[in-house]
């Protein structure tokens, strides 16, 4: 068992070594921690410009969570969607198949190594997120669900890339279908959402009876009604809307909507969301309520009982979210799926000795 | 005799339509240097992929150290050392550590790997550039870098794709010398290699394949009986002319290496030297123009040309 992770480390090692070249990966890595420091700056100096509290820090800490996502989920196709094949046509390939290393080792390292470099981004990022926290305001189980998702996430592309370079034979076909998988999950599913969501509209009637304005008699001041309330004919009005509740599940598979799903949401005392996980989540949560199709909004009666307001069911953010599902584990149970079927794909098609090859491949 | 250190029965692989390897069988044994020859296209590099394991034989066995590729590879790779024709080297990693790496690849340790690193650095003459990139290297020095890789872990069995290529006349007499080294010292030694004058120096044996089927045995016999060129260089070309032409054999037009001459086998060879001398001629070079190898492949060569499919023995009398 030892020997298997020995070798297994080997193989990390080997894929850092090849991969980095050490001065444009350094740059990049600058470069993305400049980027985070700029956006940290200026998200800290226009909420400090509003007079915002402390808990405005949770709302830099996710926007910075979800810059390291975007960024990672960019780069990492690059990085490990030619991990096999790129070898392959390099001739080391099949040097590394007959050695003792396994099939499972070389593009198990492959994907380790790959998810390293990812990670990277995020290391890079870190003095911000420390400053984010030393603010205060951000929860400690926000905390650990959005970082425990966005490395898992981070592992899924790379997996999917390291998968796809063993599926695929060339390596820009491979690369680019990496990318296409990303493209496809964050923003294909809100694409797919949209449209899906317009393709099946309903009829919605509401029914709207008011006051009679007219008569009445004098206007009470206070509540700007007058002293008699005489109800109006209901009036009706017919248009459709698009059913976001048949499709809202598309989004579930989105990673940016898993992150902020996942991390558990804070309110403020109105009931609205802290953080952009929450703003965001409240999207999807929100999707899947039904619109109400035979809508009454009786403002007369409301008024006979004293609040014309009362006519307006209203919900807040806070009670949306507690009579809605959260969805994010099936999205990442998705994306697990998805990376553990390339995975083994790319295990099954690197084992040696070889049986069939697709037509056009050599094995060295 | 050494045991057999590789043995290929009746193997057979083909890419979709493409019948790579057709029907090989041959032995290498330990301590010996085989050839392994065959024009392009043939099959070669195919079956030492086979023999690699990393492909699948369609049909037949293969046992390398006594060891099947197919159930037990791991086996098969602890003895084997392959050196591909595919010069791939990790571009950006020293040859140093390219071979430390390779070493911990085949389980051994960090200490072991870096001994064994440096032993081969030497052995193949890289010290100067041990601590350089290895996408610096040149095609020659790459091809003593796959060599060293492939004897990291001190494998029994060898096999040498094209390893020849690209290395400078010293290169390849150093080559030759640490390939018969290796043999001595009890190594079974698979090479494939178009430079058929240096394998008639390096190697014991031969395996001929031509559109993926090894010659038999019979058939490299009737090869090396059939009557082949023998140069003579005279001090004074006129008198040698003279001299064949009163002996009344026929001489191919002479060119500026000599006269060439069909004999028959090695004793006829001789008498002719013999009369020649005898005549007075001042010989200063007399051999077989072409050397074993290269005779016996392009005999099997041409005898293929003119029976494609590998017809029956009986379609082959009209040679030459």
């Amino acid at each position: 068992m030892n020997r298997y992770f020995d070798t297994l480390g080997t193989i990390v090692q080997l894929e850092l070594r090849q991969r980095i070249r050490s001065v444009a990966w350094v740059v990049l890595v600058s470069v993305v921690f400049v980027l985070v420091g700029i956006v940290t700056a200026l998200l800290w100096a226009s909420i400090t410009a509003f007079g915002g509290d402390v808990a405005d820090s949770a709302g830099v800490y996710s926007t910075i969570i979800f810059f390291v996502l975007l960024v990672g989920t960019l780069v990492t196709p690059a990085i490990s969607g030619a991990a096999v094949n790129g070898d392959r046509d390099a001739g080391t390939l099949a040097t590394t198949q007959v050695t003792l290393a396994s099939a499972g080792q070389i593009v198990f390292g492959k994907f380790l190594a790959a998810w390293t470099v990812a990670l990277t981004f995020l290391l890079a990022s870190l003095p911000a997120l420390l400053f984010t926290l030393i603010a205060g305001g951000v929860a400690l189980d926000t905390l650990a669900a959005s970082l425990g998702v966005l490395v898992l996430e981070l592992g899924v592309v790379a997996a999917i890339g390291v998968g796809l370079s063993g599926l695929i034979t060339r390596p820009l076909f491979s690369v680019v279908t990496t990318y296409l998988v990303v493209a496809a999950l964050s923003i294909g599913t809100l694409i797919a959402f949209a449209l899906g969501g317009l393709a099946f509209q309903s009829q919605q009637t509401t029914t709207y009876i008011g006051i009679d304005y007219s008569l009445g008699g004098e206007f009470d001041p206070v509540t700007g009604l007058p002293e008699e309330i005489v109800c109006l004919e209901p009036d009706t009005y017919t248009y459709t809307v698009p059913r976001f509740d048949y499709v809202w599940g598309i989004l579930a598979a989105n990673p940016y909507i898993v992150l902020a799903d996942a991390a558990p949401t804070t309110f403020d005392e109105n009931g609205y969301p802290q953080d952009l996980f929450g703003s965001i989540a409240l999207g999807v949560r929100g999707a899947q309520l039904a619109p109400d199709l035979n809508a009454v909004n009786d403002e007369c009666a409301a008024a006979l009982a004293g609040d014309v307001n009362s006519a307006y069911e209203f919900e807040t953010p806070q009670q949306i979210f507690d009579r809605t599902v959260p969805s994010w584990f099936v999205g990442l149970m998705i994306h697990l799926v998805l990376a553990g079927l390339a995975m083994a794909g790319a295990i099954a098609r690197t084992r040696t000795p070889a049986g069939t090859l697709p037509t056009g491949s050599r094995i060295a | 005799m050494n045991s057999v250190a590789i043995a290929v029965e009746g193997v057979s692989r083909s890419f979709g339509d493409v019948h790579a390897v057709r029907d090989a069988s041959f032995e290498v044994h330990a301590g010996s240097v085989t050839a392994l020859i065959g024009p392009n296209g043939s099959g070669k590099t195919t079956l030492l992929l086979l023999l690699a394991t990393l492909l699948k034989p369609d049909s037949g066995t293969i046992r390398i150290a006594g060891h099947d590729p197919v159930t037990d590879a791991r086996s098969v790779r602890q003895a084997m050392g392959w050196m591909p024709d595919v010069l791939g080297s990790w571009g950006t990693i020293s040859t140093r550590r390219t071979l430390e790496i390779t070493g911990r690849l085949y389980e051994r340790s960090a200490e072991q790997s870096r001994v064994r690193a440096q032993q081969l650095i030497e052995l193949v003459g890289l010290d100067e550039l041990a601590e350089q990139p290895t996408r610096v290297l040149s095609r020659g020095q790459k091809q003593r870098l796959s060599l060293a890789r492939a004897l990291v872990h001190e494998p029994s069995v060898l096999l040498l794709d094209e390893p020849a290529s690209g290395l400078d006349p010293a290169a390849r007499i150093d080559l030759r010398t640490l390939v018969r080294r290796l043999a001595s010292e009890g190594v079974a030694v698979l090479v494939s290699s178009h430079v058929l004058a240096e394998l008639d120096e390096m190697a014991d044996a031969a395996v001929y394949l031509d559109h993926g089927v090894t010659a038999s045995n019979d058939r490299i016999e009737r090869s090396r009986a059939q009557a082949r060129d023998w140069r003579i260089r005279a001090v004074e070309p006129p008198q040698l002319a003279a001299a064949l032409d009163r002996l009344g054999i026929a001489a191919a037009t002479p060119d500026h290496l000599g006269s060439t001459v069909s004999v028959a086998t090695e004793v006829e060879a001789a008498e002719l030297l013999a009369r020649l001398v005898g005549e007075g001629v001042a010989i200063s070079a007399f051999g077989p123009a072409v050397g074993d190898l290269e005779h016996t492949f392009l005999d099997l060569a041409r005898g293929d040309v003119e029976t494609p499919d590998d017809a029956p023995a009986t379609t082959e009398g009209g040679d030459r």
